[in-house]
């Protein structure tokens, strides 16, 4: 009974010891995992046993040696201990010169003071600091300083992070930002020179040219009779170039002032938009017996005196370049894409509309799309449709503000189809 | 018929002759006087004795030295004498900016300077209109 008893309670013993034993290599193994040693001594039958955890060590050494930054480790008297090998390409020397060397050797001499607050600091608490080095390209580095516990004591590390780069950049931004100020500013200047322009041009310019008007006008009639037929020939011809120049002077005058005065955009309906448009050109219409045909056309947010203006210079460009003897047939469209592209696939979401306006006029080579948006460019000679080049430049600078894309496709002697991209909302 | 008596201001030499030029055979209106600016039309106005010897409306071309067709306009709403004149301003460039800023104080039309006969009719047949309305 005595016997088993005892086995009993040693048995518990042992068990204990065991289970002890076992919490113990628990926490080993997890310290091993998670970096906290690379090296155990074990007590066995031989003595102490030293096992080092190669494979850990060979880790945390080869990181240390392919990541970008330098490292190093400093004693207290801050000599270095041991460095990787992109600390030493920092400071363009080999290794061997540098481990053994007090680490301030290799600070540029304006920041000796600063890195010896930073030491004193970093041995009390982790910190950083950026310093200047003593290499050969003057590299601008952040500092971050920690301290380890070694074998063979307490040691400083520093990892060096290579900022010049990063300040590069921030050079160029900074010149970047300067360039473009600079610009903005030349450009308000010849904004304010090109309004003060159209100033003068409305009323200035357009005083003689009434007055030339008026006088040939009075000449005109009340001398008729005595008027050879030649001379009544160049009496019109003055009065329609006074004509035709005091459209140029208000279309320049109106293109100039798109630059200035931004209304709030607002909603604007497209229907409306067209709407109006044929009311105002009812007659023409008519007279060239044009067929307009558009299915649901959306809101979206613009301005809408401007959105009035895109729309009237193309539909009425559609009417007047149409060919002789074919009544003329514009379809408007629009629809909602995925995204600012001309080509876009369809999408409900999307943020914007593509708006098609196709005519079956006499057309153009698409090698002239490029050409009739720029200002006074016109692919037909005046005396065959009259018109000042105007009207599109001042529609694709409207679509532009808009933050829109405007663009034609056109083959001569078949049509053409101007498309407009016009975001649903505008954002400023 | 009345003649309605118009005072006009108008600094330009050609215009003058414009205006007399198109509009002299006119039964309903009198030419007062033309004058050069804004200052010649407050001397005119002032030295006229008597209330009866104003003119019926007064037409006032916006670009002139001294002191242009505004300042004349707000000048004469201002005046106790003459704030009841209707006054009319045109400009070779009419634009609505001017419109809203002459319609501010007190004018009664704002007009573009005809080319023309039947523009210059046309202008005086709405003052005319105007008054009438305002009358
Ligand atoms: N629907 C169209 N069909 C054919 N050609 C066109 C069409 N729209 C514009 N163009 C060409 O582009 C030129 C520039 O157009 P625009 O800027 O509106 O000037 P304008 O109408 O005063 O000539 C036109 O002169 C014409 O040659
Ligand atoms: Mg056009």
């Amino acid at each position: 009974m005595e016997a088993t008893a005892r086995t009993y309670e040693e048995l518990l013993t042992q068990v204990t010891e065991l289970q002890w034993q076992l919490e113990e290599a628990n926490d080993t193994i997890e310290a091993i995992r998670t970096g906290q040693v690379d090296a155990l001594v074990l007590e066995s039958e031989n003595g102490h046993q030293l096992y080092t955890l190669k494979s850990a060590d060979q880790t945390y050494r080869v990181f240390i040696e392919k990541m970008n930054e330098g490292a190093v480790t400093l004693n207290k008297d801050g000599i270095i201990l041991y460095c990787n090998s992109q600390f030493a390409t920092l400071v363009n020397t080999s290794r061997s010169s540098v481990v053994g060397a007090p680490f301030d050797h290799f600070i540029s001499l304006g920041y000796k003071n600063q890195f010896k607050l930073l030491m004193e600091r970093g041995w009390k608490e982790d910190c950083k600091g950026e310093v200047v080095l003593k290499a050969r390209k003057h590299p601008v580095v952040r500092l971050s300083l920690t301290t380890l516990e070694l074998d063979e004591g307490f040691s400083l590390s520093i990892i060096v992070t290579d900022l010049t780069a990063e300040k590069d950049a921030q050079k160029d931004l900074k010149n970047k930002n300067e360039e473009l100020e600079r610009i903005n500013h030349a450009l308000e200047t010849s904004n304010n020179d090109l309004l003060q322009f159209a100033s003068v041009a409305s009323h200035d310019l357009q005083e003689p040219l009434r007055k030339i008007a008026v006088f040939s006008g009075l000449l005109k009639d009340r001398d008729t009779n005595n008027l050879s037929e030649n001379a009544q020939v160049f009496i019109d011809k003055i009065l329609s170039s006074a004509e035709r120049m005091k459209q140029l002077i208000i279309d320049v005058l109106n293109y100039s002032r798109l630059s200035a005065n931004d209304q709030k955009p607002e909603h604007v309906e497209l229907t409306e938009i067209v709407k109006d448009w044929m009311t105002d050109y009812e007659i023409l219409i008519r007279e060239k017996r044009a067929k307009i045909y558009f299915d649901q056309l959306p809101v979206i947010e613009a301005n809408k005196g401007q959105v009035r203006q895109v729309f009237q210079n193309i539909l009425s460009n559609s009417l007047k370049f149409s060919k002789n003897y074919v009544p003329p047939v514009i379809t408007i469209t629009a629809t909602r894409i995925k995204d600012k592209n001309f080509d876009a696939a369809p999408g409900n979401n999307g943020k914007y509309f593509r708006i098609s306006i196709k005519d079956n006029g006499i057309g153009f080579d698409q090698k002239y799309v490029a050409n009739v948006f720029s200002l006074f460019e016109r692919l037909n000679t005046k005396d065959k449709y009259e018109g000042t080049g105007i009207g599109l430049a001042v529609a694709k600078k409207i679509v532009e503000k808009h933050n829109g894309l405007i663009t034609a496709r056109s083959t001569a002697g078949v049509g053409s189809e101007f498309i407009i991209l016009l975001p649903v909302a505008q954002f400023y | 018929m009345v003649k309605k008596k118009v005072l006009l201001a108008e600094d330009d030499g050609d215009d003058n002759f414009f205006f007399v030029y198109f509009l002299e055979e006119r039964v309903d209106i009198s030419i007062l006087n033309c004058v050069e600016n804004g200052l010649e039309v407050i001397q005119f106005l002032d030295a006229l004795a008597n209330n009866e010897d104003l003119p019926d409306f007064i037409l006032l071309d916006q670009n002139m030295p001294k002191m242009n067709g505004l300042e004349t306009l707000k000048y004469l709403k201002g005046n106790a004498r003459y704030a009841s004149i209707p006054v009319f301003v045109y400009s070779t460039y009419a634009d609505q900016n001017l419109a809203e800023k002459c319609g501010l104080f007190g004018a009664a039309l704002v007009h573009q300077k005809p080319t023309d006969k039947e523009g210059y009719n046309k202008m005086i047949d709405a003052c005319i209109e105007m008054i009438d309305n305002i009358a």
